[in-house]
């Protein structure tokens, strides 16, 4: 229960915070920023990028995918995968061509079929970071033929090995 | 038909029998009253079918032209004879019934049933007249295909044109009516030009289609990646790796390979991958470019790679010495529905099956692939051959319809029709989809030296994975004594199976000069 006496002193104290305050400005916290766009899914990642280019540079920062790619799965990391995937066309590409799909896909099917979801997940999660991969060096091998591939822009699904991806499911 | 009767009551009291009934005239149509009863058990008959089947009616609309009330007695008669009832002596007169006597039924609610149905457009539902034409198609099908094995031509001919007439009657664009479709082509082509016959593209045509085929159904993906895991296990603990494709294609399969080797636990090894496929004709060496680009892959990943192209048109040309193994490798021979083409025979010549996998064995993989499509096409009686392949491309084509992407289902759809034309219409050495079920392969394979090696659970969790991304509900894979087998609703259409040279009671040195030699 607050006194009216420490409301009185609270009201001073916002007073002079709120001068500091609208000084503030996340674009000078650059690890703060990076700290919060760390827990983001990769919808609200992908939205961050579009604030202003300074967010952008950051969003799209691979390591950043990474985190994401591998933040669901157990074991956290697999050694060596870095490399492949960034010559391959790098996590963020990776994420959205091969991991959202096949986790989303994944995702409906298990809650139709039940089950316990924890311990299906960790079962499934190695093979589940493979199959991805393996779908993604497909489409960059397809990407090789179409005359070389282009720097990283997701848009132009055009690897036609991954369109069964896209299809919505028929549930 | 009360009003049939009151009007032949009163009609034929005191009037000549060849004269037109004057109730009848009065309703607009021309019969004579000596015709009166032949029509009226005509129409009591159709009467009953309409009453009994009213889904039958929709039909009926899309044939009602009524110009000239004439020329309905000969329909009425079509009528019955396509609702398979018997059609009595036609003797009928200029007339019909119809409308008077089913007061629920007349044309224009037929006509707005029959637009209803056409725009609503569905394509898995068919009216019994429909699945009645389906049904009588597949029967002319079967005997047209009895009376090609037995030789008489002039039967097969004429039962082909009455299946181009019952093709009108179904929707060709989905189910059985696209599959009839398709086996009535081939069997023309197997009447009408048998030197030519068969679909023959060029290698580069055929790569095209393979690509579609591949992008539109899981199988070809299924293949690939059983294929890759069951190398990667055999492959574990090697460092020199040669891997020998017998039909490269465009490479799909490889990619997953090198990646996976990249990431194994103790460094990629040396990887060699031989890939054989047909010459290209038109000046494009497409072996040396799909090694190109495997390559160019490979570097990226920091895998060792070295490829070698072996043109060859038919299987049993390639020669070990041109594989060059060495002799320290780890050997993985890789044939995705391409085993088959070795069963090929002529009555001059056997097969060269038992020679080749005689030398594959002298080379002694750690493991050899086998994936074939699980179907009987091998049977020496045609009929027998097409039986099969109809209920087989029935099943796949009704797989394919899930597959929404265009130009893939049209294109994949095409490389089935390839695989169609050959077993229908070709023989002898034209013939090279031959075929044949897993029990058969195993014990062939067994017999020429080999034993299965148990595809793992990884398989065939990987391979259930790769099920559930694709958007259909009806692929289902299941384990067949350590093989995996993709069907679609529990009727395997695919069979994948490893297997390792079982080892000579004295086994050769492993040296084997250029000239086959053990040395």
């Amino acid at each position: 229960m607050v006194q009216l006496q420490d409301l009185g002193n609270v009201e001073l104290t916002l007073v002079s915070d709120k001068e500091k305050r609208l000084k503030f400005c996340i674009n000078d916290h650059m690890d703060i920023l990076i700290e919060i766009l760390q827990r983001l899914d990769g919808r609200s990642l992908e939205a961050a990028a579009c604030v202003c280019r300074q967010w952008r540079h950051i969003a799209r920062s691979d390591w950043l995918w990474e985190h994401l790619c591998f933040r669901h799965m157990s074991p956290r990391t697999m050694a060596g995968v870095r490399p492949v995937v960034a010559a391959m066309g790098g996590y963020r590409r990776l994420y959205m061509l091969c991991l959202r799909p096949v986790l989303s896909r994944l995702g409906r099917t298990r809650r139709l079929g039940g089950g316990d979801p924890e311990v299906v997940r960790r079962v499934w999660t190695q093979h589940l970071v493979e199959l991805s991969l393996s779908l993604f060096c497909v489409d960059y091998y397809e990407r090789l033929g179409n005359g070389g591939g282009s720097g990283g822009w997701v848009g132009d699904a055009s690897a036609s090995s991954l369109m069964f991806l896209c299809n919505p499911v028929n549930v | 038909m009360d009003l049939y009767r009151s009007g032949s009551s009163s009609s034929c009291a005191g009037k000549a029998p060849d004269q037109i009934d004057g109730l009848l005239a009065g309703a607009g149509y021309r019969v004579r009253s000596s015709e009166l009863r032949n029509v009226a058990q005509r129409l009591e008959r159709l009467e009953t079918v309409m009453v009994n089947a009213p889904s039958e009616i929709s039909h009926l609309a899309d044939e009602v032209v009524l110009h000239n009330p004439s020329d309905l007695a000969s329909w009425v008669d079509s009528l019955l004879s396509e609702l398979n009832q018997p059609v009595p002596v036609p003797d009928l007169s200029d007339l019909t019934y119809a409308e008077s006597l089913d007061p629920t039924v007349n044309t224009g609610a037929w006509m707005e049933h029959h637009t209803a149905e056409q725009h609503r457009e569905i394509p898995q539902v068919l009216t019994a007249v429909e699945e009645d034409s389906c049904i009588q198609l597949v029967h002319v099908l079967m005997t047209c295909a009895g009376s090609v094995q037995r030789g008489e031509f002039s039967l097969a001919r004429a039962l082909i044109d009455e299946m181009q007439g019952l093709l009108t009657r179904v929707n060709n664009r989905c189910g059985i009516g696209k599959v009839a479709g398709y086996f009535i082509d081939a069997l023309s082509r197997r009447l009408f030009s048998p030197q030519g016959s068969g679909l023959i593209g060029s290698a580069y045509e055929n790569e095209i289609l393979y690509h579609h085929f591949y992008e539109a159904s899981p199988y070809l993906k299924f293949a690939h990646f059983t294929a890759n895991q069951a190398i990667l296990e055999a492959f574990d603990g090697h460092d020199c790796v040669h891997v020998i494709d017998f039909n490269l294609m465009q490479g799909l399969q490889w990619p997953a390979l090198i990646q996976a080797l990249a990431l194994r636990s103790g460094g990629p090894p040396l990887l060699r991958l031989t890939g054989i496929g047909p010459p290209s004709s038109d000046g494009r060496d497409s072996l040396r470019e799909i090694g190109l680009r495997l390559a160019e892959l490979a570097h990226s990943v920091n895998v060792q790679f070295a490829f070698r192209g072996v043109a060859a048109s038919r299987l049993e040309d390639v020669k070990p010495w041109m594989l060059q193994v060495g002799p320290k490798e780890a050997v993985a021979i890789n044939f995705i529905m391409q085993l088959h083409r070795l069963l090929v025979s002529a009555p001059t010549r056997g097969s060269p099956i038992e020679a080749v996998l005689g030398w594959i064995r002298n080379l002694n993989p750690k493991v050899m692939i086998v994936v074939e499509q699980e179907a009987n096409h091998n049977q020496p009686e045609f009929l027998d051959r097409f039986t099969e392949a109809l209920h087989y491309y029935s099943t796949t084509f009704d797989s394919l319809e899930t597959c929404s992407t265009q130009p893939d289902k049209a294109l994949a759809e095409i490389y089935i029709q390839r695989e169609i034309c050959n077993i229908v219409c070709c023989e002898g050495l034209a013939r090279v989809e031959r075929h044949e079920p897993l029990a058969k392969w195993r014990s062939r394979l067994r017999g020429a030296g080999f034993k299965p090696l148990h595809l793992g659970s990884n398989a065939f969790k990987q391979a259930s994975m790769l099920l559930t991304l694709f958007s259909a509900e009806g692929y289902c894979v299941e384990e067949d004594g350590g093989c995996l087998t993709l069907g679609w609703h529990s009727r395997p259409l695919i069979a994948a199976s490893a297997w390792q040279a079982i080892p000579e009671p004295n086994p050769p040195l492993g040296l084997v000069d250029p000239y086959n030699n053990v040395v």
